[in-house]
C-alpha cells in the first residue's frame, strides 16, 4: 500500500514537471505557473510525509489518486490536440470530483465510514464517468477538426461539452452531490468531539474555502463578469495548496494529541504500580481525573490505594469511561463530563493505562501463583518429612520393641527346658528381621538428624559409606526443612557415588556463606553424572527447590563430579 | 547384681526384667523415662543402671544424657545405654564424658541375652563396653582399612576388640593367647598408630574410636 503510493506520487510530480516543461515550451506560462508548479511539488510532499506516517499509507494513496487524476486533468489541456491525451484526459478529468470526495471523506484513516459516504463517492464516480466518457464516446473533441467522428455522432453538436444536454444533466447531478458532500462533512463535524473536530477542522475550512471558490467562479463566469484584479483566478490558483496544507495541519493536531499519550505509556511503564492515576490525569489534560480498578472477586471498583469507590454515585459534572471488553471491565475512568467529547483519547488514554494495569494485574496473579505453588510445594515435602519421622517412630515403639521383648522371651523359653533346635532357627530368624528393621527405620527417617543436627548426621552417612568420605561441617543447627533437604542429598549423593562413579574418595563441605547453606558433595570418579542422573538427582533438585534453595551439578567425564546446593538459612 | 531398666516401652521392660531376674539379677526397679531413672537411681543405686537411649518426651538421645547424670552424682554405678541405631557419634559422646564404667549397646543385642549377660557383667567390674557393630563399621571403613595397613591381621583382631572395651586379659581369654602376648600387640599396635601408650585400656578405648573415626582427606 505504501509503495503504490509512493510509485503515484512519483508518477504525478514526473507528470507535473513535463506539464510545467510543456507550459513553458507553450510560452503560455504566466504569474501562475510558478503557483501552480509549487502547489504540485506540495501535493506530493504531503502524500509522501502522510505515507511515511504510522497506518498513513492508506489516505496517502488517495492523495497520490486525487493528485494524479488532476495532473492528468491539467495534462490534456496542454496537449489538446493528442488525441490519446484527450483520451486519458477525458475519464481522469471525470473522475477527480469523486476522488477529491474520497479523499476528504477518507481522513484521516484512509477509509470510509458509512453507506452515505461510499454511495456519495459511488454516485459521483458514475456521474463523472458518464460526463466525461459520453463525450469519449460519441463526440469530436472541441477544438480537434481532424479527430475522427465517434460512433454516434449524430450527437454531435459541433460546440463544446459544456452545453451538451449530457453535460447538463450531469452538472446538475453534481451540484446535488456537492451539496450532499457539503452535508455529509458538516455533519461529521458536527459530531465529531471535540478531539476529533480539532483535527477535522482545517480539512473542512479547504473544503468550503474550495466549495464557496467555486460558486463564486461559476456566479462570476455566468454573469459575464470579471472579478476585481482576477482575484477570484489567483484564489483557484491557491485551492491547490490548500488542501495540501490542510491535511498537514489536521495530521500535526492529531500528532499533538497523541504526544502527551506516546509519553504518558512511557511514563506508565516507568510509573510504581499504584502511581497511574497521575500519568493518566496529564495525558488526557484532566487533573480530576480519578482511575477506577475493577475487582472480580469483591464485584466493585477500588482506587489504586484499594480504597472502595461508589461508581454508581457520580456527581454533576462527571462522567465515567469503562475500560475494557463490554461486561467485564477492567477499570473505569470518572472524569469532567466535558471530556466525553474526546472519547478516542479517553479510550486511547485507557487502553494505554490497561496494558499497563493488565500486565501490572497478570504479574501480581503469576507471581502469587509462583509463590502459592512453591509452598505448596514446600508443604508437600515437610508433610512427607514429618510422615517418615511418624513413620520411624511408629516402626520404633511398635515393632521393634514387640519383636525385641518375643526375643527375649524365645530366649527363656530355650534356657528353659524347651531347647530345641526349632527355637534356635526362630531366634535367628528374629534377630535378622530386626536387623532389616533397624535398616528400614533408620533409612526413613535417621534420629540422629533430628537429634543432633546435619553434621553429626552426614558424619554419620560418612560413617556408613563404602569408600573414604570426609566431612567438613560444624555443629551448628539449622531449620529442620533445610537440614532434611541437607541430608537426603548427602545421602543420595553418596549412594550415586557408590554405584556410579567409580570413585575412591569423596568430600562433604557444609557451610553457612553470605547468609545462605553452601553444601558441595564432590568426587574424584569418572565424571558425567549428569547423564545418568536419572530420577535420583531430579528428586534431590525437587526437594532443595521445596527448601528454596538450588541444585547444580559439574560433571565432566573424567574429572569427578561435584554437586553444590545453596540452601536459604531459614 | 542390682539393676535398674529405664525403657518407656513396656514390653521390653517387662521382658527384660523377666530375663535378668531369671538369670539370677535383682532388677531393683523399672523407670518409663528419665526423670523416673534419675529418681530411682538416687533412691537406692544400682550396680549396673541399663538406659534405652531413647525415651520421652522427644524421643531422641533423653538416655544419654541421663547416663551423663548419673555417672556424675554416682560413680560407683555402671551404665549401659541400649541404642536402637549404631551412631558412632553417640557412642563417642558417652565415653568423652565417663570413660569408664560406661557401655554402648545395640537394642537388638537384648535378644542375645548371653552377650547382654557378659556386658553387665564386665560393666560392674569396671570395664568400658562397645557394641561390636559399632566398631565393625568403623574397622570395616576403606579408609580405615588404608591406615591400618601396617597391622598385621592378628594386631587388627585385637584392635578390634580393644575398641569394644575388653581388658588386655578378656582379649586373650578371647583369642586363646596368653595376656602377656596381648599386651605387646597392643603396645606395638599404640606405637603404629602413633596413639600414646596407656596401661588404662578403658581411656584406650575413646582413643581408638576417635582415631578410628578420623577419615584421611
Amino acid at each position: 500500500m505504501r509503495a503504490s503510493a509512493m510509485l503515484l506520487a512519483a508518477l504525478t510530480l514526473f507528470l507535473w514537471a513535463a506539464d510545467v516543461a510543456r507550459q513553458l515550451q507553450l510560452g503560455v506560462a504566466d504569474s501562475g505557473l510558478a503557483f501552480y508548479a509549487v502547489a504540485g511539488v506540495a501535493g506530493v510532499v504531503v502524500a509522501v510525509a502522510v505515507a511515511r506516517q504510522a497506518r498513513g499509507d492508506r489516505l496517502a494513496l488517495l492523495i497520490a489518486l486525487w493528485l494524479l487524476l488532476s495532473v492528468l486533468d491539467d495534462l490534456a489541456v496542454d496537449w489538446p490536440e493528442s488525441r490519446s491525451a484527450t483520451t486519458v484526459w477525458m475519464p481522469a478529468h471525470g473522475l477527480v470530483p469523486s476522488a477529491y470526495a474520497l479523499m476528504v471523506l477518507g481522513y484521516p484513516s484512509g477509509r470510509l465510514r458509512g453507506r452515505d459516504d461510499r454511495l456519495l463517492i459511488a454516485l459521483a464516480a458514475v456521474v463523472g464517468l458518464v460526463w466525461m466518457g459520453a463525450p469519449l464516446l460519441f463526440f469530436r473533441p472541441t477544438g480537434c477538426a481532424t479527430c475522427a467522428p465517434r460512433v454516434a455522432s449524430w450527437l454531435y453538436t459541433g460546440t463544446t461539452f459544456d452545453y451538451l444536454p449530457v453535460g447538463q444533466v450531469s452538472w446538475a447531478a453534481f451540484i446535488v452531490l456537492g451539496i450532499a458532500f457539503v452535508g455529509l462533512l458538516v455533519r461529521r463535524l458536527r459530531a465529531a468531539p471535540p478531539g476529533a473536530r480539532v483535527t477535522l477542522l482545517p480539512l473542512g475550512l479547504a473544503v468550503f474555502f474550495t466549495a464557496a471558490e467555486f460558486v463564486a467562479q461559476r456566479v462570476v463566469w455566468l454573469g459575464g463578469w470579471r472579478s476585481p484584479g482576477g482575484v477570484l483566478d489567483w484564489i483557484d490558483r491557491a485551492n491547490a495548496l490548500v488542501l495540501p496544507l490542510a491535511i498537514l495541519l489536521g495530521l500535526a493536531a492529531i500528532r499533538r494529541r497523541r504526544g502527551p499519550l506516546g509519553d504518558f505509556v512511557v511514563e506508565l511503564s516507568r510509573a510504581r504500580p499504584g502511581n497511574a492515576q497521575p500519568a493518566l490525569a496529564r495525558a488526557v489534560g484532566d487533573p480530576t481525573l480519578e482511575l477506577a480498578l475493577w475487582i472480580p472477586e469483591r464485584g466493585e471498583y477500588v482506587d489504586e490505594a484499594g480504597m472502595p469507590i461508589d461508581v454508581s454515585a457520580i456527581p454533576e459534572g462527571r462522567a465515567l469511561t469503562a475500560i475494557g471488553p463490554p461486561g467485564e471491565p477492567l477499570a473505569a475512568l470518572i472524569h469532567d463530563e466535558r471530556l466525553l467529547g474526546q472519547r478516542s483519547l479517553l479510550e486511547a488514554a485507557g487502553s494505554a493505562a490497561r496494558l499497563a494495569l493488565e500486565n501490572a494485574r497478570l504479574q501480581a496473579e503469576l507471581r502469587a501463583q509462583l509463590t502459592e505453588l512453591r509452598s505448596s510445594r514446600t508443604r508437600i515435602v515437610e508433610a512427607a518429612d514429618a510422615e517418615r519421622r511418624r513413620l520411624e517412630r511408629d516402626l520404633h515403639d511398635g515393632a521393634q520393641q514387640r519383636l525385641l521383648a518375643l526375643g527375649l522371651a524365645l530366649q527363656l523359653m530355650r534356657e528353659s527346658d524347651v531347647d530345641s533346635e526349632l527355637l534356635r532357627q526362630a531366634e535367628i530368624e528374629l534377630q535378622t528381621a530386626l536387623r532389616e528393621l533397624r535398616d528400614l527405620a533408620r533409612g526413613i527417617h535417621p534420629t540422629i538428624l533430628s537429634e543432633r543436627g546435619i553434621g553429626p548426621a552426614m558424619r554419620s552417612l560418612a560413617d556408613r559409606a563404602a569408600i573414604p568420605v570426609t566431612v567438613e561441617a560444624g555443629d551448628e543447627r539449622f531449620p529442620p526443612a533445610i537440614e532434611t533437604a541437607a541430608y537426603f542429598v548427602v545421602a543420595e549423593a553418596l549412594a550415586n557415588i557408590a554405584k556410579h562413579a567409580e570413585a575412591s574418595a569423596a568430600a562433604v563441605t557444609f557451610a553457612r556463606r553470605n547468609g545462605r547453606v553452601l553444601l558441595e558433595i564432590s568426587d574424584n570418579g569418572c565424571g558425567g553424572a549428569v547423564a545418568r542422573s536419572g530420577g535420583g538427582l531430579r528428586g534431590l533438585e525437587d526437594r532443595v527447590a521445596a527448601a528454596g534453595g538450588s541444585l547444580r551439578i559439574h560433571s565432566e567425564p573424567g574429572a569427578g563430579t561435584v554437586l553444590r546446593v545453596e540452601l536459604p538459612c531459614g | 547384681m542390682r539393676l535398674i531398666i529405664a525403657d518407656d516401652s513396656a514390653v521390653v521392660r517387662d521382658g527384660l526384667q523377666h530375663a535378668l531376674e531369671a538369670h539370677g539379677h535383682d532388677v531393683a526397679a523399672t523407670a518409663a523415662d528419665a526423670d523416673e531413672l534419675l529418681e530411682a537411681v538416687e533412691h537406692s543405686p544400682p550396680n549396673v543402671a541399663l538406659v534405652d537411649i531413647r525415651m520421652p518426651p522427644t524421643y531422641t538421645s533423653e538416655g544419654l544424657r541421663a547416663a551423663s547424670a548419673i555417672r556424675l552424682r554416682h560413680p560407683e554405678v555402671a551404665v549401659l545405654v541400649l541404642s536402637q541405631y549404631v551412631e558412632v557419634d553417640y557412642a563417642l559422646r558417652l565415653l568423652r564424658e565417663s570413660p569408664t564404667r560406661s557401655g554402648y549397646l545395640l537394642k537388638d543385642r537384648i535378644t542375645q541375652l548371653a552377650m547382654l549377660l557378659d556386658a553387665l557383667e564386665r560393666l560392674d567390674q569396671g570395664e568400658t563396653v562397645v557394641d561390636a557393630e559399632l566398631v565393625d563399621v568403623l574397622l570395616h571403613r576403606p579408609t580405615t582399612a588404608r591406615r591400618l595397613a601396617d597391622l598385621t591381621e592378628r594386631e587388627r583382631e585385637v584392635l578390634g576388640l580393644v575398641a569394644q572395651g575388653l581388658s588386655d586379659r578378656a582379649v586373650a581369654e578371647r583369642l586363646w593367647l596368653t595376656q602377656k602376648t596381648v599386651e605387646t600387640h597392643v603396645r606395638h599396635i599404640l606405637a603404629k598408630l602413633a596413639l600414646p601408650p596407656d596401661s588404662d585400656h578403658n581411656r584406650r578405648v575413646l582413643a581408638v574410636l576417635t582415631y578410628l573415626r578420623v577419615v584421611d582427606a
